[in-house]
């Protein structure tokens, strides 16, 4: 009774999210679109509804004139496995997809007109997975082929995330080339990060498909994929299994992962924690009582990081107390000197011009 | 003669404060003909705001102005329009002081030479009489204020027309004969931009003649008369860059002020010679043509000096337009200053008679520079042949620049040639001006000792050409 009442609070969050990222567009870059479609069916399928899922798709390759398969992202060669299917929702497409908008979509920071299907509604007991393709270099990610995003940057959002405790728990995963400096410069706790490869690696696509004429799906997620069509909502599965997927001999590169941020042990995190929004539901008939030494639990945020009252978005920015740190503007005089030096030369011409005699006409 | 010109000067005011208060004034402000990076009030404002933060308003590229400006605007800024508005009427009546005093001179003179029988005796209609004399000033006077180029340059609230009343005070002084304070006001006409330097010939000519000093290199008045001068001119200089000096405690300012005057290093385009060249040419050679381009300005002087040397104030109208046509950052504002002074020439266009060829006309007067006798058949006329031409070409660039500016800029249609273009014929339309003036004046010159009526040794008709 009380292990399951325990397991029941164990993992603290009540609700999933997820946030799926496709940065890159073009006909050629078809494999981040699979890889980022394939990651939100499997997402989809354990449990997590359209409405908890943000999915960022820089270009629509289903519908690209040289989709040989109109309606159709493969993520497998030879059709075996189509992930566009009929119930995709796509919440920001083609160059909606910007850094801009991304860090806007995590931090919350949205125009009032914003859909809510373009929100992320977290809250402070929500597991959010960020899973992010596309091409990428050393500290960057590039969006679009024409503007990139920083690791600092990510890092700062996931600060700023934390701090409007948007997040309970965080997984991030990446896959691009040299993914793993993404996740380095992350400071805010809580968070678990997954990468393809690590910093000086590629990270290679899985295999071409001669119909389509291009790489369906880049390895890393490809094996992720796989190893996540295994798991349903039951599953016992931990992250240590996950951190073991695409080894160096099937992936080429070495994934790489970050989890000192994490307060969990790994081998406690279940891979449904994230990847599936399972609702713990436990039938009973008896009456349990939940006292406070019963369930043991832990407090996810030290009490002295605790808001007292709840932190509204406008108290975290004092505008009042901004505007009084100004420092007070000190006006120039010109020095002294100068004026008395130019005034005493103008009276001298003009004394040199008219004469002295002329002075008690004037006065 | 008092109240025409206050007059002239209420109308003035009122057009001026009428377009300050209408939506025009942000649309002149930002125009690149009125505004240059040397004289645009936005970047007076701008030097003065990062004054008041504490930084040096001559750090970084924006504010080219001279300390005295910052002085004077430091106090006056929220009057501002007030001050343009007073600087354009101050530099009115100076020039209306100014050109009285030089007409009383001229009659003078001219009575002395017909008794002393200079003239020859044909030339009647040449000569000026107190009548036609009597308007010009308020002419002078109202073709400076009402002038589109001033009225602009003053809406704009562009430096200019300090410049413009420094420069006027100048002549005034120099025309009233006080050496000293027509010193004073060339240096500070040259403090505030680097060409009014040029200027010193004609002022020494004038106040040599009015000394009745002879100019001879050899006389020894003349050399004594002129370190005077020269002297008076250099220290007034000296003093007033030390109390420029003082002002912020730094010498930043000469770099700033001069060093970019000299240097142009801006090449925003203007209705100048110099963005253009600059913008296409190679590093390499920027140098040796910035030198070539500003000898170019002071270069005519001395040529000038020794032909117009009996007449000091006609060397000074030519020596302003070739300042305002040649210098690195010219505006509408320069080009006003010395249209101002062409009413007091309007003796050379009395009549009006056939037109010759023209292109021909003015490629002969533009190669050469000394008079010759040719045997052409067509009647003696010094008229200023091409006063219709060139006021159209000037008119039609003048509105030209802001169209062409449109397409360039806004609608893409155009490119830099374009706007190119029509500079260099607004430039050439001034140089052509001048020229003309200039060969008329000679000519009428020449007239009045030779008589109208010229003839060759063998008695056939003959005709001035400049060549």
């Amino acid at each position: 009774f009380q292990d399951q009442a325990e397991q029941f609070f164990r993992s603290g969050h009540t609700n999933n999210w997820a946030v799926l990222v496709c940065t890159s567009r073009f006909w050629f870059n078809y494999r981040h679109v699979a890889n980022t479609l394939s990651v939100y069916r499997s997402v989809k399928r354990l449990g997590i509804p359209d409405s908890h899922i943000v999915l960022m798709l820089a270009d629509d390759m289903a519908c690209n004139p040289r989709n040989p398969k109109p309606a159709t992202v493969f993520s497998h060669k030879n059709m075996e496995l189509n992930v566009y299917g009929d119930d995709v929702e796509v919440d920001y497409r083609s160059y909606e997809v910007t850094v801009e908008n991304f860090l806007r979509v995590l931090t919350g920071r949205i125009p009032p007109s914003t859909p809510r299907s373009k929100r992320l509604l977290s809250d402070d007991r929500s597991n959010i997975l960020i899973y992010m393709t596309g091409h990428g270099g050393n500290g960057f990610l590039k969006f679009q082929d024409s503007e990139e995003i920083t690791n600092v940057e990510l890092a700062d959002a996931f600060e700023q995330m934390w701090q409007k405790r948007r997040y309970n728990e965080l997984l991030f995963i990446i896959d691009t080339c040299q993914g793993a400096s993404m996740y380095e410069r992350f400071y805010s706790p809580n968070i678990m990060a997954l990468a393809s490869s690590q910093v000086g690696e590629d990270s290679l696509s899985h295999q071409p498909d001669l119909g389509i004429g291009v790489h369906l799906m880049d390895r890393y997620t490809f094996y992720v994929l796989e190893f996540l069509e295994e798991i349903h909502p039951a599953s016992q599965t931990n992250m240590n299994d996950l951190f073991q997927v695409c080894p160096k001999s099937l992936c080429v590169s070495t994934p790489g992962h970050r989890t000192d941020l994490f307060q969990r042990d790994p081998q406690n995190v279940l891979i449904t924690d994230f990847f599936g929004s399972v609702r713990k539901v436990e039938i009973t008939a008896a009456a349990l009582s939940l006292d406070r030494d019963v369930v043991g639990l832990e407090s996810k945020f030290p009490e002295e990081e605790l808001a007292t009252e709840p932190l509204k978005y406008a108290e975290q920015l004092p505008v009042a107390q901004i505007i009084h740190q100004k420092p007070k503007q000190k006006d120039w005089h010109p020095p002294g000197g100068f004026i008395l030096g130019l005034w005493a030369l103008i009276i001298m011409v003009f004394f040199k011009t008219y004469g002295i005699k002329h002075m008690k006409h004037v006065f | 003669m008092a109240a025409p010109l206050v007059l002239v000067v209420l109308a003035a005011v009122t057009v001026r404060a009428a377009l300050y208060r209408s939506s025009l004034a942000v649309f002149i402000a930002e125009r690149v003909e009125v505004a240059s990076p040397l004289n645009a009030w936005k970047r007076v404002v701008e030097g003065l705001a990062l004054l008041d933060l504490g930084v040096s308003p001559y750090s970084g590229a924006i504010f080219h102005e001279t300390p005295l400006i910052i002085y004077l605007f430091h106090f006056l800024i929220e009057y501002a329009e007030l001050v343009f508005m007073i600087t354009d009427v101050l530099t009115a009546v100076a020039l209306y002081l100014a050109i009285q005093d030089f007409n009383k001179v001229v009659f003078k003179k001219q009575k002395l030479l017909i008794e002393l029988d200079k003239y020859a005796p044909d030339v009647a209609e040449l000569i000026q009489t107190p009548m036609e004399m009597h308007y010009i000033p308020l002419k002078v006077a109202l073709f400076y204020l009402l002038n589109p180029y001033t009225v602009m340059s003053c809406v704009a609230k562009s430096t200019c027309a300090i410049n413009n009343s420094v420069i006027a005070f100048f002549i005034l002084a120099t025309i009233k004969g006080s050496a000293f304070l027509s010193a004073v006001f060339l240096a500070l006409a040259t403090y505030q931009s680097l060409y009014p330097l040029t200027l010193f010939a004609p002022a020494l000519l004038y106040l040599l003649q009015r000394q009745f000093i002879p100019i001879k290199l050899k006389s020894k008045s003349f050399w004594l008369y002129t370190m005077q001068y020269a002297s008076l001119y250099l220290c007034s200089l000296v003093v007033i860059i030390c109390l420029s000096f003082f002002l912020l405690n730094s010498w930043d300012f000469i770099p700033s002020v001069y060093g970019f005057i000299l240097s142009v290093p801006d090449l925003t385009p203007n209705i100048g010679l110099f963005w253009y060249f600059f913008a296409e040419m190679f590093e390499h050679f920027s140098l040796f043509f910035v030198c070539v381009f500003q000898i170019n300005v002071f270069f005519y002087t001395i040529p000038l000096a020794i032909k117009l040397k009996e007449h000091p104030v006609f060397f000074m109208f030519v020596q302003l337009a070739i300042i305002s046509i040649f210098k690195s950052y010219p505006t509408v504002g320069d080009v006003a200053l010395y249209m101002a002074f062409l009413p007091v020439w309007s003796h050379l266009y009395r009549y009006y008679l056939f037109y010759e060829n023209l292109l021909q006309s003015c490629i002969l007067q533009m190669l050469h520079s000394h008079l010759r006798l040719c045997n052409l058949n067509s009647a003696p006329a010094f008229v200023l042949r091409n006063i219709f031409i060139l006021s159209c070409v000037l008119i039609f660039c003048s509105f030209l620049f802001p169209v062409l500016w449109h397409l360039w800029i806004y609608a893409g249609s155009a490119n830099s040639n374009f706007y190119y273009a029509i500079t260099l014929t607004f430039n050439i339309g001034q140089i052509l001006l001048i020229s003309d003036y200039f060969y008329a004046f000679l000519r009428r010159e020449y007239y009045l000792t030779h008589g109208l009526h010229l003839t060759r040794q063998d008695g056939t008709e003959a005709m001035l050409v400049l060549k």
